[in-house]
């Protein structure tokens, strides 16, 4: 018996010691792991295989835009995004990620299909509709709509919205009102326009963000 | 209670300057840089939080558990793969009066002392072979032989290596891999686990044998110290299943008891000593829910020093119930746990030889000082269930209640108090049997239930130290709640204060 656990023992450690393995590895710091590799052994720990998460502690990335994806990774990777989801989980994690890698994250999550999100009650679901249909007049803040698209897919550096976790998405919005965490995105003055209910409200929406839309 | 609180606050703010000067010190140690943190957070580069429920050790995330399942693999490998960590404690036991020798019995109490250290050795080897490796110090490892004081001593603590992979397919996720480590249930990445549940950090029980660490918790009758080949797989984030056989750490296996003597080392008979574990779990928005049941079947000797006579070992059989639910959205962390477990000891054919033969007889009657005792089992039967709910806010604030109860069947060959010829009771020896009989841990019913609460409340200022306090509180110790020992001292008596200074780099 000591003998076959030896053996199994030896023979696992000879079978990996020193070489990596390209197809299932879970290294950040080698640039010659393919990202679908490490979107699948990595990123799917927290963001789903599929890019639809189930954690609302963690953005779904499926249907991203890829140009969003990749300036949020270099925000990480060069440590200018500095909320706390931002430099909790992800400064480490993309340390070693090479341009390519990350463009091929972007990618791989891009062509994930969203699935649907938990539901809302009806009267946020109506708020939440019309402050990103027509935004909020009173405090001329704009409607969402005009950047993140009538599907809340987004475009290019706009990120899309449709099916995102109403608490992420809330409180990336207090992060835009309240810190200079994520600099640079017209989203801190606009924040600034709106309450924490409205935030809610247009939060559920775009959680619960209607099927027939897509 | 009240008064017993009152009267224990001077010595606790005389030690409070100790111990903040203590965390100053950490503090001061490990600046607040994101990168400088313990091994693993090291290879990742993330926060403790990130795989530590709340930042609150050894408790995993979900995120956790898929590190530990997929072999500690996930991230950079790191240059030197050292982490340390130290342990300064304070406790205050309720009633040091009830001793024939207090002095002995409750040496630390009241004492600030550095409890002990671990170093641990691991993180990512390859692509599929991580290791976790404590190595810790006890400070009060054993009363010298005078006892008027302890000897520290350094040897192997939690082992675990291991090899894991992952095959990913667009209607598959299996993560497959094998263990190798050296304590039945430190290989689970379920905080119910035996190897995981009970309150950390711990002090050794020799110099605060009343604090949580010490009490009853659904443990594995086998012990540690051994060598275990366990393969696992998870599939589908749905079902957990493990399978893996233990032996006595010796041979090639020698490390994962180094540092521990002949005698201190737990010996099994063959390899032949099963260990599995079944868990279903799942997920939902910030829930993840895990329902699971594990076992073992040990063949323990009874002498660790003599191996040669195989009717000399004892069959032990465990099975335990356990389920974890945990709620985690920033900046809530909640966990609920609780954890069954069943151990029938048939105890080794020279036991029950001598059990029906007459050579094991109690040295003790009967509370009329005539009629003998019934005579020791051949079997015993112990359940221990243990329940734990905590908070924690913004993984900085934290606290918790647990409640444990043991109970089990009795045995003459438990007490180590009784009645004399004359019907009195007693704590020393009448026929000078050696029974080892302590007034404090006498037991006058031969039964073991043991019950009581613990609460925590703590504070992690940064997420490499925290500072806490416990405090635990018996209803019902060695079978009674009132004269346990049949000398006057209650289960009561044993409610202990616990305040611990923590920190790791």
């Amino acid at each position: 018996m000591k003998k076959i656990l030896a053996t199994l023992l030896v023979g696992l450690a000879a079978a990996s010691a020193g070489c990596s393995n390209l197809e299932r590895s879970r290294d950040l710091a080698n640039p010659n792991v393919p990202p679908a590799v490490t979107a699948v052994q990595v990123c799917s720990n927290c963001h789903g295989i599929d890019g639809n998460s189930i954690s609302p502690n963690f953005p779904r990335l499926a249907g991203q835009q890829p140009a969003y994806f990749v300036a949020q990774l270099e925000n990480f990777r060069g440590q200018h995004r500095s909320d706390p989801a931002g430099f909790e989980y992800m400064w480490g994690l993309s340390h070693h990620l090479t341009d390519d890698q990350i463009k091929g994250l972007a990618d791989y999550f891009s062509k994930q299909v969203p699935q649907p999100n938990a539901q809302v009650d009806a009267k946020q679901m109506a708020a939440g509709k019309e402050i990103y249909e027509k935004g909020i007049p009173a405090k001329e803040a704009p409607p969402c709509i005009t950047c993140h698209g009538p599907k809340a897919e987004g475009l290019a550096s706009f990120p899309r919205l449709a099916n995102q976790h109403q608490d992420y998405l809330v409180k990336q919005l207090q992060v835009f009102q309240r810190t200079d965490e994520r600099p640079n995105t017209p989203m801190t003055q606009i924040a600034h326009l709106i309450s924490h209910d409205e935030m809610e409200s247009v939060a559920g929406y775009l959680q619960a963000f209607p099927h027939d839309k897509k | 209670m009240c008064s017993f609180i009152m009267a224990i606050q001077r010595s606790i703010l005389r030690q409070a300057a100790l111990v903040f000067g203590t965390l100053g010190m950490i503090a001061a140690l490990f600046p607040l840089d994101s990168q400088a943190l313990p091994l693993f957070a090291r290879q990742t580069g993330q926060n403790c939080m990130a795989c530590h429920a709340g930042g609150q050790f050894p408790e995993l995330t979900p995120y956790g558990r898929m590190f530990k399942l997929t072999g500690y693999t996930i991230g950079d490998r790191v240059k030197v793969p050292l982490s340390v960590m130290a342990l300064a404690t304070y406790t205050k036991v309720g009633d040091t009066s009830k001793s024939d020798n207090s002095a002995g019995d409750f040496q630390k109490n009241g004492s600030p002392i550095f409890a002990n250290a671990s170093a641990f050795l691991g993180g990512k080897i390859t692509d599929n072979i991580g290791a976790f490796v404590q190595w810790t110090y006890d400070n009060y490892a054993a009363p010298t032989a005078d006892g008027s004081s302890y000897t520290g001593h350094a040897g192997m603590d939690n082992v675990d290596i291991r090899y894991a992979d992952r095959f990913i397919t667009p209607s598959r996720d299996l993560i497959f891999g094998v263990s190798l480590n050296n304590n039945p249930s430190v290989s689970d990445p379920w905080n119910t686990a035996a190897a995981w549940m009970q309150y950390v950090p711990v002090p050794s029980p020799t110099s605060n044998q009343f604090i949580d660490g010490a009490a009853p918790f659904p443990g594995f009758g086998s012990g540690g110290n051994l060598a275990g080949i366990n393969m696992y797989m998870y599939l589908n984030k749905l079902v957990y299943a493990e399978l893996g056989t233990y032996q006595t750490a010796k041979g090639i296996f020698s490390p994962l008891s180094a540092g521990l003597d002949n005698a201190g080392t737990t010996k099994l008979q063959g390899a032949n000593n099963p260990y599995w574990r079944l868990a279903l779990t799942h997920e939902w928005g910030p829930h993840n829910i895990m329902v699971g049941t594990s076992g073992m079947i040990a063949h323990v000797y009874d002498d660790p020093t003599d191996t040669s006579d195989s009717n000399s070992v004892s069959r032990i059989l465990n099975t335990g119930l356990d389920a974890q639910y945990q709620y985690i959205l920033d900046p809530h962390t909640v966990t609920a746990q609780v954890a069954y477990m069943r151990q029938k000891t048939d105890y080794s054919a020279n036991t029950v030889a001598a059990n029906h033969d007459g050579t094991n007889v109690s040295p003790y009657f009967a509370a009329d000082g005539i009629t003998p005792l019934a005579p020791f089992n051949d079997s015993d039967t112990t359940n221990v269930f243990r329940a734990k709910l905590t908070y924690v806010y913004q993984a900085k604030y934290g606290g918790s209640l647990a409640f444990f109860n043991l109970t089990g069947t009795t045995n003459t060959a438990l007490q180590s108090s009784g009645y004399d010829s004359n019907g009195q009771v007693t704590s020393n020896d009448p026929m000078e049997t050696g029974i080892a009989s302590t007034r404090v841990n006498g037991n006058l019913s031969g039964n073991p239930a043991t019950r009581g609460l613990t609460y925590e409340a703590f504070w992690m200022p940064v997420q490499y130290a925290r500072v806490g306090v416990q405090y635990t509180a018996y209803d019902k110790y060695n079978g009674a709640t009132d004269n346990y020992d049949g000398l006057g001292r209650n289960a009561r008596d044993n409610n202990s204060l616990f305040f611990y200074v923590w920190g790791a780099y």
